[in-house]
């Protein structure tokens, strides 16, 4: 890319820890001469929505009407835009129980008070417009947003991981939580990126950048071993939900990880 | 009807952490409404998590709030420790709560350096102070990367931090890891002393001076920290944590995803830094007392801007606290990083002091799972109040440029250094 880079970080509904993660970034500062930012509220007083940008972050899940509007209105403005984290790429764990209604987690919550703002359910950015990357995460690794911004910088193209943190996980030679305690880790199929983060101390997998779309997590042996410890299809199902929930392809994995596998 | 309405709007406060906006409405004959919009989509974590399994319901309760997701992860997990009747070891008690100060150090210095000081020396953008600024910006970021390496070894990382378990931590660092810890805590020590007197030079607007309710968890062992079994209240009240709905109620506005918070039915109220100071002052030691001692003109009770240099003296104090407790820890090595717990059914609550201010959880245990969840973060506790002052700055300034008006007002809301995203997840009436 030419000249100055235009870069706009938009915020939907979400903890904002994307934006912190890469905030927290010391290395930001060297980006500083190669990229003018147009919008980033966390940061910059003034920041303007709807204004052109070369790449636009969203991260955040689209949550109330006014957020469909504004994504829509950034992917006009964007040549790039990037799905930032967990609940821009799958709806976040705020999308857990997607399958309940809005009414039923409103008067939950809020009984029978009423807001001016139109609410809706957790939705991946996705559902309303085209996206063209994808960093996965809750929150991502600061190595993501390296890779992903210097790989735009000079004019190339970010590639997905395509093998699961179980990978990692072996590489480093940490003890396996699953065979060895039986834990419900979820290491064998989670996307690689966080060098088996969780696993290193021990704590299983929660699967926070999202299932392997690739089919080549190790789905025979581990439908044994969940078995073998006794983790049932549905904790299992429910336990990829957590991050995972609007992933399309969710249930299919899971059927085809227990298939032939007898409860 | 000879009103003029003039509203005056800012869309979306920069500057804080989550998505909220302001809006004045000046009539003929002064400020009629004054109202804090809280847009941020609503996220249900209460619905959600009922009926799921207790760990993976702790797992997701930090995602509420990136700023003080420890916060959150630790308190969700002493109430879930005090539902399933377990007390964890002193040792593993004083190393979460060095976890929780590296929270408190990061986000304190995050607050005052890149959210509250562009405001005072002219910046939209604190990146932009780099090249004027270099000794503040080098501070704001060698204190941020000590709270965030402090997070990163005790709890698996800075941003929810899953290395916190029911009984203690999946891992702990090594005895190496914890000296260095304390020579790092040492060796930041006269940056914080800068950042105070640096903030001890700021301006505090006495547009907005008044008396105001401050509320803080009372430090267990009276000493001052982070956990706590009383509220306490500046009127002098003392209730037990488990009590917080006898005195405290959440009301749903119309403008807000976020509820309002009223103490003794109707009264809104402060939590912070400033109000644990407030509060809790005679239970501070070192070099942080003698600050207090020698600035108690400047940490006005009355002045919310003084929570901004409350936080600075928190940031010398959360310092020698956080070696000390390391200390504790040490002198019981080597330490099991966690003991067995069996979930048994109950109910717990736990009230914390997260970084800026009391957050609440109580939740209820059945057969491993959430049976109930109520979550009240310091932002909803806030709210009441923060638009309470702004309507003081506004009334004071509806007259001047309306870009004034807005600069002021959004420092006001600044000076509470609101998590209105972890405000919104909002609890069960």
């Amino acid at each position: 890319m030419e000249g100055k880079v235009r870069i706009g970080f938009y915020a939907l509904t979400s903890c904002y820890g994307c934006q912190l993660q890469l905030a927290m970034m010391d290395e930001i500062l060297q980006l500083l001469p190669h990229a003018e930012i147009v919008c980033w509220f966390m940061l910059e007083r003034d920041s303007y929505e709807d204004e052109p940008v070369d790449i636009a972050f969203i991260e955040g899940s689209v949550s109330t009407g006014e957020e469909v509007e504004l994504v829509k209105k950034i992917r006009e403005n964007a040549k790039i835009v990037v799905a930032v984290g967990s609940c821009a790429v799958h709806g976040g764990v705020q999308s857990w129980e997607k399958d309940k209604s809005l009414e039923e987690l409103w008067k939950t919550v809020y009984g029978d008070g009423k807001v001016k703002f139109e609410p809706k359910l957790a939705e991946p950015v996705e559902n309303y417009i085209k996206v063209d990357y994808r960093i996965y995460g809750c929150p991502p690794e600061k190595k993501d947003f390296l890779y992903a911004l210097g790989t735009f910088l000079v004019g190339s193209w970010p590639e997905d991981i395509d093998y699961p943190v179980c990978v990692e996980c072996r590489l480093k030679g940490h003890p396996c939580v699953l065979i060895e305690k039986g834990e419900p880790c979820l290491g064998p199929i989670t996307r690689a990126g966080c060098d088996a983060r969780c696993p290193g101390f021990g704590v299983a997998c929660i699967g926070c950048r999202g299932a392997i779309g690739y089919d080549v997590a190790w789905f025979d042996s581990l439908a044994r071993t969940f078995k073998e410890k006794g983790i049932s299809k549905e904790d299992i199902l429910q336990r990829m939900k957590m991050f995972n929930a609007h992933n399309p392809k969710l249930e299919e994995m899971v059927e085809k990880i227990f298939q032939g596998v007898e409860e | 009807m000879k009103n003029l309405y003039l509203p005056i709007t800012v869309d979306h406060i920069a500057r804080v952490e989550g998505k909220g906006g302001v809006e004045i409405v000046v009539g003929d004959d002064g400020v009629k409404e004054v109202r804090l919009n809280i847009i941020e989509g609503p996220r249900f974590f209460e619905a959600i998590t009922v009926g799921k399994k207790l760990d993976e319901a702790l797992a997701v309760y930090p995602r509420i709030c990136s700023f003080c997701s420890a916060a959150h992860k630790l308190t969700a997990v002493e109430a879930a420790e005090k539902a399933i009747g377990f007390t964890p070891r002193e040792e593993i008690q004083a190393l979460r709560e060095v976890l929780y100060i590296g929270d408190m150090i990061e986000s304190h210095a995050l607050h005052l350096y890149l959210l509250v000081l562009p405001d005072y020396l002219g910046y939209s953008n604190p990146l932009k102070m780099v090249d004027e600024y270099k000794k503040e910006i080098g501070i704001a970021l060698d204190l941020k990367n000590l709270g965030s390496w402090m997070m990163d070894e005790l709890g698996a990382r800075a941003i929810h931090q899953e290395n916190v378990v029911l009984g203690g931590f999946g891992k702990l660092p090594d005895k190496a890891t914890l000296e260095t810890m304390k020579k790092r805590l040492s060796e930041a020590l006269p940056k914080a002393e800068y950042t105070f007197e640096l903030f001890s030079k700021l301006e505090q607007y006495e547009e907005v001076e008044g008396p105001i309710i401050h509320m803080a968890v009372k430090p267990r062992g009276d000493v001052y920290g982070i956990y706590g079994d009383y509220i306490k209240v500046s009127d002098g009240f003392e209730f037990p944590v488990e009590d917080y709905k006898k005195h405290i109620v959440e009301k749903v506005v119309e403008h807000s995803f976020a509820k309002h918070s009223f103490y003794k039915g109707e009264k809104p109220f402060m939590v912070g830094a400033l109000p644990r100071l407030v509060n809790n002052a005679e239970t501070l030691y070192g070099r942080a007392r003698e600050l207090y001692e020698s600035h108690r003109d400047l940490l006005r009770p009355t002045n919310p801007f003084a929570n901004n240099l409350a936080q600075a003296l928190e940031l010398v104090y959360f310092i020698e606290h956080g070696i000390d407790l390391i200390d504790e820890a040490l002198a019981k090595w080597p330490i099991a990083p966690r003991d067995r717990v069996e979930v048994k059914d109950g109910f717990g609550v736990s009230s914390t002091e997260a970084p800026r201010g009391i957050v609440t959880y109580a939740l209820e245990v059945k057969n491993g799972r959430v049976a109930y969840a109520d979550i009240i973060t310091p932002t909803a506790y806030n709210f009441a109040m923060m638009e309470v002052h702004v309507r003081m700055m506004a009334e004071k300034h509806y007259n001047d440029d309306p870009e004034r008006l807005k600069y002021l007002t959004e420092m006001v809301v600044r000076a509470y250094d609101p998590c209105i995203s972890c405000s919104v997840h909002v609890a069960r009436l």
